[in-house]
């Protein structure tokens, strides 16, 4: 496992969030909530004129980034903040940095800062901690 | 003016009266979504642990909402969610939630006026009882009627 403190970790990006991808998030997380469908509804509450993607989705940039930087570790734990909102037509990048490494017992067990921003805007952002097996000597 | 109580919710359970259970072909289509690839070992992507514990709670959104005397119209708002794994999330593995609502707290807001924060703990379990993670949301829902 190479990860060194202080690494930025490969960020993972997105072009353009697709309004196709939310209806198949409202199917997946069971959440009809039509601020993620429709744009007439979105400007009708006062909240700009796109529809606004899922929190969790935003979510699992965020995680993928992980597991493509990291691929040989297990994602632990996570503690992210919601901070902005990603909307239809945005280009999205997650990335992150490593705090800290050590070798435990159970493996060794790096920690990240992460982040989520879109169009530049800071979305989420948070920690992470992630575990790669023991190697034997 | 004096901000009036919130319900008292706490420790209100949800906790889903059936197992969840993440299929391959919807965990590849959910990968495929946002670009990434699923694995091709069994495991989910780790996103599951939000989606299997909201679908499975035994509660929509809207009717979380409306425990906490909250109309989901008004627009609840994802404020945080923190995450532990004891084991990875796999496919076509049945999972059982429980959970409880942790606390809601209202208090004076710069931005909204008044609001209140919901912060809710889910767990995941294999039908043998085993841990599988937990997680905690906090949602903020402003009180507009209130401002």
């Amino acid at each position: 496992m190479s990860a060194v403190v202080g690494a930025e970790l490969k960020a993972f990006r997105v072009a353009c969030v697709s309004p196709e991808g939310m209806k198949a998030w409202a199917k997946f997380l069971h959440d009809p909530n039509p601020i993620h469908l429709d744009p007439l509804v979105v400007r009708a509450k006062g909240l700009g004129d796109r529809v606004i993607n899922q929190g969790p989705c935003n979510l699992a940039y965020v995680i993928s980034m992980l597991q493509a930087a990291l691929p040989q570790a297990a994602l632990e734990s996570i503690d992210v903040r919601y901070v902005d909102n990603v909307y239809g037509g945005d280009a999205v990048e997650a990335g992150g940095k490593v705090t800290a490494v050590a070798a435990e017992p159970a493996g060794t067990r790096v920690d990240c800062e992460v982040w989520l921003r879109a169009e530049g805007r800071p979305v989420i952002t948070g920690k992470a901690t992630l575990r790669a097996p023991a190697t034997r000597a | 003016m004096e901000i009036p109580p919130p319900p008292r919710v706490s420790g209100y359970a949800l906790s889903g009266s059936k197992p969840y259970t993440i299929s391959a072909e919807e965990n590849a289509a959910l990968c495929a979504s946002i670009g990434a690839r699923p694995a091709q070992d069994g495991t989910a992507h780790p996103i599951y642990f939000y989606i299997a514990t909201q679908v499975g709670m035994g509660e929509t959104v809207a009717g979380l909402c409306r425990v906490c005397e909250f109309d989901v119209e008004e627009g609840p708002m994802m404020a945080g969610s923190k995450v532990t794994f004891q084991r990875p999330l796999r496919t076509g593995q049945p999972y059982h939630v429980s959970g409880e609502i942790v606390s809601l707290i209202r208090k004076p807001s710069r931005k909204l006026g008044v609001m209140d924060m919901l912060e809710y703990v889910l767990r995941l379990s294999l039908a043998d009882g085993t841990p599988v993670l937990s997680t905690t949301n906090v949602w903020v829902l402003p009180r507009k009627g209130l401002s």
